[in-house]
């Protein structure tokens, strides 16, 4: 369990004031709750995902693989079917779109898996089941000096320090 | 209702089922025992045992697989459309919506196997290397279905399953036994930190960027099998647009017939009322409109110009062998909907679901009236032949529905049937 001090919130707009108070006294805020709260989420102020140039990536490869594979195998079978060329690219943009869509949802859910996980380790929150159901964590990671008394200002339930 | 009376109540619906939930499971396992057997005479005695003949080749089968395709599309209309749009009444729907597509093309899918006569040799339908050095056609429609429709299945499947992620957890951490274990697996480790729902945002709307299109393009896919070809009634340009609104038709008014008792049965009639179900009775009046736009404008382009083949073939449709058949659909996908105008039958759940399920009867007989109108009164008089499906093929039907609500009736018992995040940050907006 990561060491610090945590706060209970049960209204995000309370445990929004907080995370920012906190943040402007310098502390390093983390985050658990039931919802993507958005004044919780905006107060946290983080980075948007990359999660996005994955699934471009994937997306790219999709569609590059339809392409390979639907002009690729009317190349290696030549066969003229209704008149039309052996590379007809108008038919072949439906495969190669499918394609795309199919590879580009494959790694964005791999992404969302993998950096899911990646995040869970290295920005984790004590555990604790109310914060699935309708509680709202604000953990400050350290020795977080200080951040109780915000914490206690900003309306936490409850503030607790957790030891490593 | 605050964030934990919202998980109260959905956790509620999911308690220990009572005998009434047997009685349907095993109606709809029975349905399906019937469609298996059905389909194993057909296996064993070949496809004389159904009416198909020449030129007759697509029937119920066909018309099955359309309509099915057709019943998936209301899910990621509402889950995904909707939710670019940002209309917030979504929030209670869309779980049993998404749902319900991916049951939909799990059914959908069997049709074009149970209709090859010879289901071993299905993998045939798609693109590997072999020793005859053969590859599939990709300039043919049927080819672009098995894509469009194996896509369509993995992401509706994988949309469903990243919106269900925090809603498992937030059960798992109140649950005991196989429950627990059930939604750990499907929860994958979910912590509900800033972290994951940062990634969890952002690759929900991704997933919702690619299914809008995917979406369209599926039924437009669907809606080739007969406009690429050059059969009268079937060869037009209208197709595309005139299926997907009628996919969005017949799965909107399937999500209003299953939600109506559904709210009841698992006492959900606080998180979906009847608001919700009025803004979806409002889809289905506005898709019946385009229906209609198109049936009137399928006739219109068949009347311009001088007399062609067409135009024999929607006269014969209206007038001929199937034109009750016809007008029951009128009346059910074009005339029942225009009701809706009214709020108080949008607000009426009988009214609602007595309109809905006439749609939903309305939009099958569409597909068949489509599929086996055009063929059986095709250019040459001298092949004309009527159709009439035989009993396998009605068996295949029942037994479609009962697979679809068999899996339908378990997963109403195993995960949440509306969407417990979402909820949460709605209520925490109100």
């Amino acid at each position: 369990m990561p060491e610090g001090v945590l706060g209970v919130f049960a209204e995000p707009a309370q445990a929004a004031g907080a995370v920012r108070s906190l943040r402007a006294a310098g502390h390093e805020v983390r985050a658990a709750m039931p919802a993507p709260y958005p004044a919780v989420m905006a107060a946290l102020a983080r980075p948007s995902s990359p999660l996005g140039f994955y699934t471009l990536a994937g997306a790219l490869l999709g569609g590059a693989a339809g392409l390979a594979l639907t002009v690729g195998t009317s190349l290696d079978w030549p066969l003229i079917v209704g008149g039309k060329p052996i590379v007809s690219m108008p038919a072949f943009l439906v495969v190669v779109f499918e394609a795309m869509v199919l590879v580009g949802a494959a790694v964005n859910s791999l992404a969302l898996v993998g950096l899911g996980v990646r995040g869970r380790r290295r920005r984790r929150v004590p555990e604790d089941p109310r914060f699935s159901r309708d509680r709202i964590g604000v953990f400050v990671p350290g020795a977080a000096v200080g951040a109780e008394d915000i914490l206690h200002g900003g309306g936490a339930e409850e503030v607790r320090r957790v030891a490593a | 209702m605050d964030a934990g009376a919202i998980q109260d109540r959905v956790q509620a619906a999911l308690a220990p089922p009572r005998l009434g939930y047997y009685v349907l499971l095993l109606g709809a396992a029975a349905a399906a025992a019937v469609g298996a057997w059905s389909w194993s005479l057909i296996i064993r005695n070949g496809m004389q045992l159904t009416g198909l003949n020449r030129p007759v080749s697509w029937g119920v089968f066909i018309t099955d697989f359309v309509f099915w395709v057709g019943i998936a599309h209301s899910g990621t209309l509402i889950s995904a459309i909707l939710f670019l749009f940002r209309a917030r009444f979504r929030t209670a729907v869309y779980r049993t919506a998404e749902a319900m597509t991916v049951f939909a093309v799990m059914t959908a899918g069997l049709f074009p196997v149970i209709h090859l006569g010879r289901p071993w040799l299905f993998y045939w339908l798609f693109p590997y290397p072999n020793q005859r050095g053969l590859w599939v056609n990709f300039r043919s429609p049927l080819v672009w279905d098995v894509f469009a429709v194996s896509t369509y299945l993995v992401v509706s499947a994988t949309f469903l399953l990243a919106g269900l992620v925090p809603d498992a957890a937030a059960l798992r951490d109140g649950a005991r036994g196989w429950r627990h274990r059930l939604y750990a697996l499907v929860a994958m480790g979910w912590g509900g930190t800033d972290e994951e729902w940062r990634h969890h945002e952002r690759a929900y709307l991704f997933f919702a960027g690619f299914a809008t299109p995917l979406v369209i393009s599926v039924h437009s896919v669907v809606s080739w099998d007969f406009a690429v070809s050059v059969v009268p009634g079937w060869h037009s340009t209208l197709f595309p647009p005139y299926f997907v609104a009628g996919a969005i038709l017949s799965g909107v008014a399937m999500v209003i017939t299953l939600l109506i008792p559904l709210r009841r049965a698992l006492g959900l009639s606080e998180l979906i009322t009847a608001r919700h179900l009025d803004m979806l009775a409002r889809v289905v009046l506005l898709t019946s409109l385009i229906v209609t736009f198109s049936y009137a404008l399928e006739f219109a382009l068949a009347f311009r110009g001088p007399p062609r083949a067409e135009r024999a073939t929607l006269l014969y449709r209206a007038a001929g062998d199937y034109a009750p058949l016809f007008w029951i659909m009128v009346a059910s996908n074009c005339v029942a909907p225009l009701f809706f105008f009214s709020e108080r039958a949008r607000r009426s759940t009988g009214t609602l679901l007595a309109i809905c399920l006439l749609v939903n009867v309305g939009m099958w007989l569409e597909r068949f009236v489509i599929v086996v109108t055009s063929l059986a009164h095709g250019r040459v008089p001298f092949d004309w032949h009527l159709y009439r499906p035989r009993l396998v093929e009605v068996g295949i039907t029942l037994g479609s529905f009962g697979w679809f609500f068999f899996w339908l009736l378990l997963f109403l018992k195993l995960m949440p049937a509306v969407s417990i995040a979402e909820l949460k940050e709605e209520a925490a907006h109100a």
